[in-house]
């Protein structure tokens, strides 16, 4: 009978399993929703004001303690690292134990046991964690703070700012903070030598007995304990850690600035940019918008759906990700949309961030978004309820900010019920594109020059630790050695040899360029040692000519000839051909300019300076100032497309700029040593 | 009485094992598919993942960086998922994906809600059998990789030691470059390279799938066979890699990095394949080195003879070979052959005489608190198992090879670092700030 049913059963299946044949091209839709069940952490507080909260979990035999010590930060000034310096400090021996004998049992036992300015940590297997959370209850109540240690510490922590100097990231972080909040907010200070130097051992003992106490603290266990035991081992370690008085502090409130700016600062070794939008918000975990913020972050920068990683990563290839933050606070909290993107892209990149937050703020986001952003918060949610880690971290919250006991009972809830009209005031709220400080860290000499032409706002400069400075340098200096002449011998040598541009008597180039649907042709005659013809045509008439021989010459245009004299015939007598470069030999070498993000040597001759690009040689571009009517007015050539003809390479493309128009020369044709006679210099 | 408490600890260490199993099932499909599954339902968590034997060591040597640009092609979209979908469809379900790659293999995974087991097969199984590579994704990424090496590499502090080391270490076999590749390399990379590349290396025969966490066994081997069944096999990878020669001489380098005003020192000593015991061994000697405050470099460079700001050792295991490498940074005016000269009086001492009792036993408690650590997330779980059966080929690794650490000696320890680390069998490189080249 069993057998029968059994077999029934497995045909049932089948005949279920043909049924619910699956179209394997479509897009799977999901199963009911998984049930979850909030873990009730276990909860008490000691007499001395520490909280302590414990959950217990015994999938794996090991358990951890994390104390935070939830003082409100304190602005330390001319001792800016001193708390910080405090915290290194901690745990090098106690009362009772030396430095190596606590170093040695904990590692001894295979566990970690860390401290810091505002906390300590410990974990370990199950069988140890009392001897290991006893480790860290002395090194929390009875730290020992030598002078020894002390002048280590001081030693390490100058090498490491010293280590800084270079690191991009850093320095952008730090800067940013310091202007963000303000050089007199705890947020804003930073360490530096001066500040290390201002620091005392009795400093630090005094800010471990001021502020290393259990008032505002709160412990942490999770892991496979017995909370009866736990409690009581909690209670013995921690009962005698004894309160404090915290000294009351104001914090200054962090403004933004009254309409958004740029602040640039100059890094010569960056190779990309680190760019931040930046604005100081006020928002804390539990306010009545808090979600709808939530939810108009995810939208605008939260991960790789959101629009600037779409947009600035996934269609523009500038960055390798671009991302916003909406960090809530109790004191100052900070709304931040970053992207680190290569030298050349600087200003579209800072273009596009600011674009995407202007449209979060202007346009209401679509159904659909709303709905993804909210999917990923649940499944968050769902996937993270569970561990113990979180359950913790809950309890943490809610004691921490005061939150009501239902408050994440309620989490999900309340993030379905945001609407599009939410989102967007969150995001008008928030996301201040109007009043933002845009933070711009990079190789001033490869950014600014597009950032200056694109930015609607002032640009500012500040130095590596937030100084307002002037713009940098834009030229680099030239190597001992280069000169004008060994730029145009190495031009020479970029193009063929010296040997093969020497044999070149005579060029003929004929190009072409659009100009309002117009075909122009320009026909180029060159000749030793210095004849020169240049005829543009279109349409089946000549627009323009310009002729010389060798000792006179003429232009024509537009049926009127004048003949060279004065300075233009002097300029025309120096020129060489076919190759004029040769006469930039008696130039002068500039300065070293970037283009286009690679670095060239820039010539000044006569009334022209000429680029070589330092790596290729090549020449890729020669501005000409000329006086008109209006004043001086410049006129840039670019020279690309280098093609061998005659085993000489000649650029096949020229650009030329002249008021609004822009012209674009592609060679049709180049001959070399023939197809030129002195009839066409005449 | 002594010996009642050893023997007690011995049972409670027994046990403490035991009860952390990682209990698995695994199979092959028909196209040469390895499938491993683990049920954990005690969170609605679902991992669905797929290794691929294939990292940057299976490179021409003219196209590195193929195997992790190829990672970021494969969320480009295919026939059913639209270009630009991909995040979209795991976000808005309630799950996060990602991808990574290394010289050895390249991982794809995505964590669901596990009401979405059935989705995160079909997202896999649609990479595998319907990717759609063409030129503007390749156009894109391109960029997108440039930006990540910059970001990860050309504007970090010190991130170019291990492209300067591994350039010394190997001569021959493709680990002498970096899994990032070269810029110019992926430049040249036509689209039908791309699209051989794929033929080639993402084969289900090629491919480890694991499913781990909240599921019904029964259920997900019926998705399986539906999803992935239906995958034709590719051909078999030919793997042959040339072997290095021994290093013979101490080879002496500098490397230079603009993004740094302390230079370093590093001793590279290359190793056999992390599948041997020799390589566990080296582990073990790393952990006597530098893990915690107690440990012989950080306590002696560090905090006694205050000669540096850190000081430390990594064993870079990985499939064919190892990299046994040895760093300090200097405090203050220490010299970088003084470092060096401290540290080989260490190894030194391994090499002469055996390891404490003391320290040995501390060695063994650090390893067994790593092995208990090392599966405490379900993500975690379905890497581990999908790495021990692409890389070491033997899947119960996850469990058994705390064993292997366990069955290592002092003398073993001696031995070793004998055997590997010997001042002729290595490279010195001195890594300097790009201002004092």
């Amino acid at each position: 009978m069993k057998t029968k049913i059994l077999s029934f059963v497995a045909i049932l299946a089948m005949v279920f399993a043909v049924n619910a044949q699956r179209d394997l091209n479509q897009q799977p839709t999901p199963g009911p929703a998984p049930k979850i069940k909030l873990g009730k952490p276990e909860k008490f507080k000691l007499p001395n004001g520490l909280q302590v909260i414990m959950v217990e979990n015994h999938k794996l035999p090991r358990a951890s303690a994390s104390l935070t010590i939830d003082n409100k930060p304190v602005f330390e000034g001319d001792k800016a690292g001193l708390s910080s310096m405090m915290g290194s400090l901690l745990g090098n021996g106690t009362t009772s134990v030396s430095k190596d004998d606590f170093n040695e049992k904990i590692d001894y036992l295979g566990a970690n046991v860390n401290f810091f300015q505002s906390g300590a940590f410990a974990s370990s297997l199950k069988r140890y964690f009392p001897e290991i959370l006893g480790l860290m209850a002395d090194g929390v109540k009875n730290s020992v703070f030598s002078q020894e240690e002390f002048d280590k510490e001081v030693e390490r922590t100058l090498e490491g700012l010293k280590n800084n100097e270079k690191n991009v990231t850093a320095i952008a972080r730090r800067v940013e903070d310091y202007l963000t909040y303000g050089k007199n907010h705890p947020f804003g200070e930073f360490t530096t030598p001066e500040s290390v130097k201002n620091i005392t051992l009795e400093d630090v003992k005094n800010n471990y007995n001021t502020y290393y106490r259990p008032n505002n603290a709160y412990l942490v266990i999770v892991g496979d304990i017995n909370p009866k035991e736990t409690k009581k081992l909690v209670t013995e370690l921690f009962g005698d850690w004894k309160k404090g008085t915290i000294p009351a502090y104001t914090m200054p409130k962090a403004t933004n600035p009254e309409t958004t700016e740029i602040n640039f600062i100059d890094m010569p070794n960056a190779v990309q940019s680190e760019i931040a939008v930046v604005n100081n918000i006020d928002l804390t975990l539990g306010d009545n918008d808090y979600y709808a913020a939530l939810l108009a972050n995810n939208i605008l920068g939260g991960g790789g759906t959101a629009r600037l990683f779409m947009n600035l990563r996934e269609d523009k290839g500038y960055t390798y990700g671009s991302y916003s933050r909406l960090s809530q606070s109790r004191y100052a909290g900070t709304f931040r949309a970053t992207a680190s993107v290569r030298n050349m892209v600087t200003d579209s990149a800072m273009v596009e961030l600011q674009k995407e937050i202007n449209k979060i703020r202007y346009q209401k986001v679509s159904e659909e978004e709303l709905k993804n952003a909210k999917a990923k918060y649940v499944g968050d949610f769902v996937m993270d309820v569970q561990k113990p880690r979180t359950v913790a971290n809950f309890a943490l919250n809610i004691a921490r900010y005061n939150l009501p006991n239902d408050f994440y009972e309620k989490y999900l809830e309340n993030i379905n019920a945001v609407t599009l009209d939410d989102v967007q005031n969150a995001a008008i709220k928030y996301f201040r594109g109007d009043k933002a400080r845009v933070f711009i860290t990079g190789k001033g000499i490869e950014v600014l020059k597009n950032l200056e032409k694109t930015s609607d706002y002032a640009i500012k400069y500040f130095d590596k630790e937030g100084n307002a400075t002037t713009k940098p340098e834009m030229s680099l200096p030239i190597p001992a050695g280069v000169t004008a002449s060994t730029v145009v011998d190495n031009y020479f040598e970029a193009i063929g040899g010296k040997d093969k541009v020497a044999a070149v008597k005579s060029v003929m180039i004929v190009s072409n360029a659009q100009v309002q649907g117009i075909e122009l042709t320009l026909t180029s005659k060159q000749a030793s040692p210095n004849k020169t013809s240049v005829v543009v045509s279109g349409m089946g008439q000549t627009f323009s000519k310009q002729v010389f021989d060798g000792s006179k010459g003429y232009s024509e245009a537009q049926g009127r000839r004048k003949e060279l004299e004065g300075k233009d015939l002097e300029d025309a007598q120096a020129r060489k051909s076919p190759f004029e470069d040769e006469a930039y030999k008696a130039g002068e070498l500039v300065r070293i300019e970037p283009i286009d993000g690679n670095n060239a040597y820039v010539i000044k001759y006569k009334d022209t300076e000429i680029f070589y690009d330092v790596k290729s040689g090549l020449k890729v571009k020669a501005v000409t100032t000329a006086k008109g009517p209006q004043g001086e007015v410049k006129v840039p050539r670019t020279f690309s497309d280098y093609k061998e003809v005659n085993g000489v390479k000649f650029p096949h493309k020229t650009g030329v700029k002249q008021g609004p128009m822009d012209l674009n020369f592609e060679v049709k044709e180049i001959k070399v040593n023939e197809g030129v006679t002195d009839a066409d210099f005449q | 009485m002594k010996k009642t408490i050893l023997t007690l600890t011995a049972v409670a260490t027994f046990f403490s094992a035991k009860a952390q199993q990682v209990a698995f099932e695994e199979y092959d499909l028909n196209n040469g598919m390895h499938v491993i599954l683990h049920k954990d339902n005690s969170a609605p968590v679902v991992v669905t993942s797929v290794m691929y034997h294939v990292g940057a060591k299976d490179e021409q040597p003219d196209r590195t960086g193929m195997a992790h640009f190829f990672e970021h092609l494969l969320f480009e979209g295919t026939k059913n998922i639209k270009k630009g979908d991909w995040f979209k469809i795991v976000s808005s379900n309630g799950g996060r994906n990602n991808a990574n790659t290394t010289d050895d293999r390249t991982y794809y995974y995505e964590i669901f809600p596990s009401n979405n087991l059935e989705l995160g097969l079909w997202m896999e199984s649609e990479r595998l059998l319907h990717p759609i590579i063409k030129q503007d994704g390749v156009d894109t990424q391109n960029e997108v990789v440039k930006e990540e090496k910059r970001l990860r590499v050309d504007n970090q502090p010190y991130s170019r030691f291990l492209e300067n080391v591994k350039k010394h270490m190997f001569k021959k076999h493709p680990y002498k470059g970096t899994t990032i590749g070269k810029m110019e390399h992926l430049d040249a990379a036509t689209l039908d390279e791309f699209l051989a590349f794929n033929k080639k290396f993402y084969t289900p025969n090629n491919a480890t799938l694991v499913v781990a966490g909240d599921i019904d066994v029964k259920e997900a081997k019926k998705l399986i066979q539906d999803y992935f069944g239906r995958i034709p096999k590719g051909e078999e990878v030919a793997r042959n890699f040339p072997k290095e020669d021994p290093i013979t001489q101490q080879i002496e380098a500098k490397a230079y990095d603009p993004n740094i005003q302390i230079p370093a020192i590093m001793q590279a000593y290359r190793t056999p394949s992390m599948k041997t015991k020799d390589s566990r061994v080296l582990d073990m000697i790393s952990s006597y080195l530098s893990t915690g405050r107690s440990s012989v470099l950080y306590k002696k460079l560090v905090d006694d003879k205050k000669m540096a700001l850190q000081a430390g050792a990594i064993n870079l295991s990985q499939e064919d070979y190892g990299t046994y490498i040895l760093y300090a940074l200097p405090l203050g005016k220490v010299s970088l052959a003084d470092l060096t000269k401290e540290i080989d009086a260490e190894i030194v001492k391994l090499q002469n005489d055996l390891i404490s009792e003391k320290d040995y036993q501390k060695l063994q408690n650090q390893f067994e608190n790593r092995f208990v650590n090392s599966n405490s997330s379900v993500e975690g779980i379905a890497n581990s198992l999908a790495r021990y059966n692409v890389l070491y080929g033997d899947t119960n690794l996850i469990n058994t090879e705390i064993d292997i650490f366990r069955s290592i000696t002092r003398e073993d320890i001696r031995e070793v670092a004998r055997k590997y680390l010997n001042p002729n069998q290595r490279l010195v490189m001195e890594y300097l700030p790009e201002a004092k080249k």
